[in-house]
């Protein structure tokens, strides 16, 4: 029996899809709506299995990802647009965006695809082990010269970003802090720190290519004297720093201001934070709550956060502009799975890139702003044409799948191009359009006049129809936004 | 009866990471060796560093001697370059997974000719991997169609056997192949997680190994060879080790890989002071803080990375190509 669920009902569930995840396509959504909102959002926080990527196969057919030298954008986009767990792998996209470490500095990509494989195991657990793990994270090390923090001479630089970038936020510590807590973290270190320091910075994979870094923690290197940390005084370690700022109120509001920044409507660049309130100072407040209620649980905010009436609002959907990965990959989500192997994670790679969001290639350690720095005249471009070109085909199984769908939808064996086009707004969304972007997409799908599919051409000429028109609707600056 | 108390040990690696061309492989997947020691090195290679993809010339004393193939789609040209073998008069063959088709080369590396598309009929491939010559013909391991071909040495389809499964004679996604002295034809069923062997008509005779870790047990094994004692050589691809067996799949060794500065690379780090002083206080081997031999492999420079392809000499040496550290090493018995 056919289901017939109410239009309030679909809408909120794709926006829930969206957000949490990359969009769906019309058999998840089908699902999704089945379980309902409250049983799918239980499922996305609560992902039951690894989410295991056939890697044997991916290390044989793509080499150079095996090694990952180099190829570490592609390789993820592989799990980004197969993956069953999408919320996880949105929150790896997430920490990315604020543990922002690039392998331009780094000069290899496996050390960075680690860092995302920890993201994927701690992104949604408790705030204190992310942080523990980010510190102890080789490629965060050699990101922030940690291995030259000594107990003789200290290196500030994690100890600075972690207050400012990772956890707190400007004017929420002090310059001695800084100091102190670069103290705390002397001593941790990688394996073997000379000899892959000059590697990294020779840019040489000479003779025998990169090699893969591993934590260690030099007691020899450590100060173990008498530190003070956001107002605590003791003999700390860098475990000790992180229950502390873990601890601070500033931290659970920073996070949750990314959280919201992120997941519910744009805000000021972070530069502003200090200087600026939050949009919704009681959202904030809500997701500190559940923070400090459930033991700086991740997954609590995230919880509070998508049970929220904010998030829910009809005011909140398509408001953000998607960024270029959660597009890039919500598209090729839509078309279909990828095989392998598959040029198209390549493609789409480098299309992330030229948008401005660069898979492992963040612009600085402060990582990207998104909102409305995504879009500019040449990355529009870069968007439209991706979307178009890997929509293109009729016979991938997303495409075909949307295609069978808008036939079944109607009882006779023919409809008009204004049914059409209101049919693949409906399922690529549901698309609410003005109403001037609707006429002029009929107005476009006029020239098709009454469509049919009983014969084998008049069926070759839906499936045109129906892509071009699919093609069109991804220019359109609704399908641009989340 | 008496028997030799089977051992292998490192004798020395031959490789350097090129990115440009020169002295030196990129991704590596295969090897052959002629009958006069020359030894060719199929660079796989990638996008970034065409200039090295095709096969490189070289002998194990370290003497690199050119390269011939290049990239492309061309006669003589490669994408997705997974095996090579020769024939009886040293012409080699390349099969490639990407362009699906086979290509001869002869002696002096000029392209002779080259057949296939994709496709799952006779004389179509769908990612071809492995190759063996026999007598006039070859073996080539059709991996997407779970089965072996054999075609004329001049590429004219004579037969086939297998289909996907688990079965006997059947397979998952195959890879590397070798042969014993009796022409019995062993098969690295890769995704099955074992050694197959069948009579040269691909009669099966008998499966050895499962899915595991421990002696014995495999890991999408990639390549196989056989010496003239029955004894069986195993690329353990993801166990990232070299097994080996008797004729009955007893164990007799296996090899992690140890390989130390090659001439190649002491002359490199001759011209690099700093890396070179940096080296000194360098710990190639230490206690790893994970269990994944690939993770582990990518740590450990003197281990095998990704061994793909597994070789004998006419003196028993035994060569394992390395795709992920760009060389390949050489063991000996002792």
């Amino acid at each position: 029996m056919t289901t017939v669920h109410e239009k309030q009902d679909v809408a909120l569930m794709a926006h829930l899809l969206r957000r949490a995840g990359f969009g769906a396509t019309p058999a998840e959504m089908d699902r999704a709506l089945e379980i309902g909102y409250d049983a799918m959002l239980d499922e996305m926080l609560n992902p039951d299995h690894p989410d295991e990527i056939p890697d044997d196969l991916i290390r044989r057919h793509h080499v150079d990802q095996s090694d990952l030298r180099s190829a570490g954008g592609p390789h993820w986009v592989y799990r980004l647009v197969m993956t069953d767990t999408p919320l996880r792998e949105k929150m790896c996209l997430f920490w990315h965006r604020i543990f922002a470490t690039a392998s331009t500095k780094l000069i290899q990509n496996k050390v960075v695809t680690n860092q995302i494989n920890m993201f994927r195991d701690h992104g949604m657990g408790s705030f204190d082990d992310l942080l523990l793990e980010l510190a102890r994270d080789p490629a965060m090390i050699m990101w922030l010269d940690n291995q030259d923090n000594h107990g003789s001479n200290i290196n500030e630089n994690f100890g600075r970003e972690i207050l400012e970038l990772f956890a707190m936020g400007v004017g929420n510590y002090s310059e001695e802090d800084i100091k102190e807590t670069a103290r705390a973290f002397t001593g941790w270190s990688v394996v073997n720190p000379d000899y892959m320091s000059i590697k990294m910075r020779n840019n040489t994979a000479r003779p025998w290519g990169y090699m893969s870094w591993q934590f260690e923690f030099d007691a020899d290197d450590h100060d173990d004297g008498e530190k003070t940390i956001l107002g605590q005084t003791g003999n700390w370690n860098g475990e000790d720093a992180v229950r502390i700022i873990c601890e601070q109120p500033a931290t659970a509001a920073f996070l949750a201001r990314h959280l919201y920044h992120f997941f519910v409507a744009d805000e000021l660049p972070v530069p502003q934070w200090p200087h600026e309130p939050p949009r919704d100072p009681e959202a904030i407040d809500l997701l500190c709550k559940a923070y400090f209620e459930d033991g700086h649980s991740i997954k609590a905010m995230l919880k509070a956060m998508f049970e929220s009436d904010f998030f829910k609002a009809d005011s909140a959907r398509f408001a953000r502009i998607k960024s270029p990965a959660e597009m890039v990959i919500g598209t090729m989500r839509l078309a279909g799975p990828v095989e392998i192997p598959s040029q198209e994670t390549y493609m789409a790679d480098a299309a992330c890139a030229n948008m401005g969001q660069g898979l492992f290639r963040p612009p600085s350690v402060e990582g990207w702003q998104g909102g409305t720095e995504w879009i500019n005249t040449g990355s529009y471009v870069v968007r439209v044409n991706f979307a178009s070109q890997i929509l293109n085909d009729p016979n991938k199984d997303g495409v075909r799948d949307i295609i069978e769908r808008i036939k079944a939808s109607v009882g006779s064996g023919s409809m008009s191009s204004d049914d059409l086009v209101d049919a693949c707004l409906d399922i690529l969304g549901p698309l609410d359009v003005l109403d001037t972007t609707r006429s002029g997409l009929k107005n476009y799908a006029a020239k098709y006049g009454e469509l049919s599919w009983g014969s084998d051409d008049a069926s070759a000429q839906f499936d045109d129809a129906a892509v071009a028109i699919i093609q069109l609707i991804v220019t359109t600056q609704e399908y641009q936004t989340a | 009866m008496t028997t030799t108390a089977f051992g292998l040990r490192y004798s020395t690696n031959v490789g350097f990471e090129a990115d440009f061309g020169g002295r030196g492989f990129q991704l590596p997947t295969s090897i052959a060796i002629r009958s006069d020691g020359v030894i060719y090195l199929l660079s796989r290679g990638k996008a970034s560093t065409a200039q090295v993809v095709g096969i490189q010339k070289v002998t194990r004393d370290h003497d690199f001697l050119g390269q011939f193939g290049a990239s492309g789609r061309g006669l003589g040209q490669m994408v997705g370059a997974t095996s090579i073998t020769l024939d009886d008069d040293e012409n080699a063959y390349i099969a490639d997974e990407s362009l699906h088709r086979i290509t001869k080369f002869d002696y002096d590396g000029n392209p002779l000719s080259m057949w296939g598309e994709k496709g799952s009929a006779e004389g179509q491939f769908d990612q071809p991997s492995g190759l063996l010559v026999q007598g006039d013909t070859i073996l080539v391991v059709d991996s997407g169609n779970d089965r072996v071909q054999r075609y004329s040495l001049d590429g004219e389809f004579i037969t086939q056997w297998g289909s996907l499964g688990t079965g006997d004679g059947e397979f998952n996604h195959p890879w590397g192949l070798g042969q014993d002295s009796s022409g019995n034809v062993y098969i690295a069923d890769w995704r099955n997680d074992r050694i197959q062997k069948f009579t040269s008509e691909g009669q099966h005779l008998a499966t050895f190994g499962e899915n595991g870790s421990s002696e014995g047990q495999l890991n999408r094994p990639a390549d196989v060879a056989v010496d003239p004692e029955g004894n069986i050589y195993v690329a353990d691809w993801g166990n990232q080790r070299l097994q080996v067996f008797d004729s009955e799949w007893n164990f007799l060794d296996t090899q992690r890989g140890e390989a130390g500065l090659n001439p190649w690379a002491v002359e490199y780090l001759a011209s690099q002071d700093d890396e070179r002083k940096a080296r000194e206080s360098y710990v190639p081997v230490y206690e790893p803080d994970t269990d994944d031999p690939h993770e582990i492999s990518a740590r450990m420079e003197p281990y095998l990375w990704d061994p793909a392809a597994v070789e004998l000499d006419e003196d028993g040496r035994v060569y394992v190509v390395e795709t992920g550290r760009h060389r390949f090493q050489i063991f000996e018995r002792i």
